[in-house]
């Protein structure tokens, strides 16, 4: 079947840094962060999403020590540098001079050594200590992280929650997309992104968003744009949706063979994640919005472990199964009688 | 119009996928192209009219089909009987 969006085609982008000035002042709320070094050392950048616990560097083996990531010292580590004194501390830190990471971070707000403290004044390299738990804290900023550096990339399609699951619509201009979406939002279905959605994968998920300029605007073909969340309210717009069916509004092709009966289901692969996917023939009079909501209660069932086709084509395998044992039956009785 | 008589020769009878086949093989043509089993008559291009046939294996098919192009509908129709419907 011809796939006229191909997401493998798309140009897919990644960050290659975060600069720990941005991250510092964007999160020092949430995570309750404070700098710890002058304002200044804030010029290094984040540039791998994992956090490293230093312990083996501390105690001396730096044969394998990941310097490149955020160095966290939570309690075990900053137990052990208390616990060893101060020349043993100006000795771990001295070697550990020539490794620059980009940020080092204390959690439970920890006392400062004044031996770290001197290494990264030096290198000029941010402490920062955090009121937050280790694991609380590594979770989050881990997350934080993964989302910045995951791959990403921009598709001209339409992204709608319904009944919770999240369609993405693509197809040529002109199609229909926009008019189907507003059908959709007027009955009661949630739009998170028309014309441009931004899709980020994390982990083995795709996440859909629309761009912050356009946010729930749109533009329908006679009227001009509109604005979705002001016209019909908070319950008709969300800012993220995971994408969990695409669907691809195709203009009728004679010929051409449609999906019949939903026994051997299409698949799209999304920034390397597979995303299940419907083609619906589009000719004139025919309800999108039904059968967007049936692709979507169909999905619901399915994701339940009721997979309809299957079901009706077990059965129908069944009776047919027993309507050729009483044949043979019937065959055997008359051989009988006669 | 044409008619010819077919067994159904694969394992499980006319299931999901052998009718979605005979669905698509039949919609090529212009032809209408009509299966009767037990005096029941299904239109071939409707995959549920096909279904609801339930023909086991080992039940006889009377097809018909008529229109510009019968001759061939029905040739492509008994061939992919005799394929046992390519999957199986």
């Amino acid at each position: 079947m011809p796939d006229s969006i191909e997401f493998n085609r798309l140009e897919i982008n990644r960050k290659r840094s975060l600069p720990v000035r941005d991250f510092y002042y964007q999160f020092k709320d949430e995570l309750s962060l404070t700098i710890k070094t002058p304002e200044s050392s804030l010029c290094t950048e984040i540039i791998e999403a994992n956090l490293h616990r230093p312990g083996l560097a501390l105690a001396g083996f730096t044969g394998v020590y990941s310097y490149q990531r955020v160095q966290i010292i939570g309690t075990t580590e900053w137990s052990y540098l208390e616990s060893v004194g101060a020349e043993k501390r100006r000795e771990i830190f001295a070697r550990l001079q020539d490794y620059r990471s980009p940020l080092w971070v204390l959690t439970h707000n920890a006392g400062l050594h004044e031996e770290l403290l001197q290494m990264c004044l030096t290198q000029n390299v941010p402490i920062i200590t955090t009121s937050r738990e280790t694991l609380d804290f590594c979770t989050e900023v881990q997350d934080i992280l993964e989302d910045w550096f995951a791959p990403y990339c921009s598709v001209h399609a339409s992204l709608v929650d319904v009944y919770g699951v999240g369609m993405l619509y693509v197809g040529e201009s002109g199609v229909g997309k926009s008019e189907c979406v507003l059908d959709l939002v007027e009955r009661g279905h949630r739009l998170v992104a028309d014309d441009i959605v931004h899709l980020i994968r994390k982990g083995h998920s795709i996440i859909g968003k629309g761009n912050k300029i356009l946010g729930h605007h749109m533009e329908i073909r006679g009227i001009g744009i509109v604005d979705v969340g002001k016209l019909f309210g908070i319950r008709a717009i969300r800012n993220t949706k995971k994408v969990e069916v695409v669907v691809e509004l195709q203009k009728w092709r004679d010929g051409e063979n449609y999906e019949r009966t939903g026994l051997d289901p299409l698949t799209t692969d999304v920034i390397g994640v597979p995303v299940s996917k419907v083609i619906i023939p589009i000719s004139p009079g025919k309800n999108i919005t039904v059968i967007s909501e049936v692709i979507a209660m169909n999905m619901l069932l399915k994701m339940n472990g009721i997979d309809a086709a299957k079901l009706f084509n077990e059965k129908l395998i069944e009776t047919m199964k027993n309507k050729s044992r009483l044949n043979s039956l019937t065959r055997l009785s008359t051989e009988v009688y006669e | 119009m044409v008619t010819i008589e077919l067994t159904v020769i694969n394992d499980s009878g006319i299931h999901a996928r052998p009718a979605a086949l005979i669905v698509e093989t039949a919609t090529k043509f212009k032809s209408n192209v009509i299966f009767i089993k037990d005096g029941m008559r299904a239109n071939a291009k409707s995959i549920m009219n096909i279904m609801l046939l339930a023909a086991e294996p080992g039940a006889v098919i009377k097809v018909e089909t008529e229109g510009p192009d019968e001759a061939e509908a029905l040739a492509a129709i008994e061939s992919l009987f005799l394929s046992r419907f390519k999957y199986e």
